[in-house]
């Protein structure tokens, strides 16, 4: 346990973070493009 | 924009049946005891990267052969993404390694040719990153793209090829109970489908900073921004 925990702390937290961080970098975008569409 | 939000939500809901599966479906391995259950999203995160520098790969020879953006955006986006599940597959094989092997790190050929595979693809990113936007650093990209991919196979074989303290093939060779076949190819899938929905993400981010490349504090052009001929 003291070695399986923290690999599946490390997994969530690389692929949760990267997804995230890819839909918030989308949004971003997104947004971005909007505003220029109404200017 | 709501599509790829829904695919994400899939995606993670998969992972979660896999971690049910993983934690409470797979047996305890009689030998390794609950460290073995590193296994599963260890060589799925594996395969999945196999699965994107092979993206990276078609991506660079389409470039190569068309000077199709599309591909090069393919390839940028598949090579973003398998880095990311190799880091994953290397970092929880060392917390594997330590209590069986008892050391995080052993220059093995699979361990040496997967950190290889990891500084080659993190090389191509640097590329795209460092080099002069346009078509020579997509040019240079590809090419590393597609040498890159040698390694690969000699990833994958290396456990056959050579004398290696990493275990051989148990997929294969039959050598997992049933109970852990189940929840190993479950896992797979469910981290194949996450590896796509991440590629599909991150090729619509590098297509909308193609089209729009100073727009919603994107960073000055980096990579390759022209248009197709």
């Amino acid at each position: 346990m003291t070695y399986l925990v923290p690999a599946y702390v490390f997994a969530v937290l690389v692929l949760g973070g990267y997804l995230g961080w890819s839909l918030r970098r989308l949004r971003e975008l997104v947004r971005g493009q909007a505003e220029r569409g109404n200017s | 924009m709501t599509s790829y939000y829904r695919a994400a939500a899939v995606a993670v809901a998969l992972m979660l049946v896999a971690a049910g599966a993983i934690f409470l479906f797979a047996p305890t391995d009689a030998l390794q005891g609950p460290v073995q259950r590193i296994f599963y999203l260890h060589v799925s995160s594996a395969i999945a990267a196999y699965g994107c520098f092979g993206v990276v790969l078609i991506g660079g020879a389409v470039y190569l052969r068309n000077q199709s953006a599309a591909a090069d955006r393919l390839a940028r986006a598949g090579a973003l993404v398998g880095l990311v599940f190799t880091t994953v597959t290397l970092v929880m094989g060392m917390l594997w390694a330590k209590p069986i092997w008892g050391t995080f790190w052993t220059w093995d050929a699979r361990l040496t040719s997967t950190l290889v595979l990891w500084i080659i693809y993190a090389g191509y990113l640097l590329v795209r990153r460092l080099a002069e936007p346009g078509r020579q650093a997509a040019r240079i990209a590809a090419v590393v793209g597609i040498f890159g991919f040698i390694d690969v196979p000699i990833v994958h074989f290396s456990v056959t090829w050579w004398r290696t303290q990493h275990p051989g093939p148990v997929i294969i060779n039959d050598a997992l109970p049933p109970q852990m076949l189940a929840t190993f190819l479950l896992t797979m899938a469910c981290t194949l489908v996450l590896a796509g929905v991440m590629t599909a993400i991150r090729y619509r981010i590098e297509t909308m900073l193609d089209e729009a490349p100073l727009a919603a504090g994107a960073r000055t052009p980096l990579v390759h921004r022209e248009p197709a001929r």
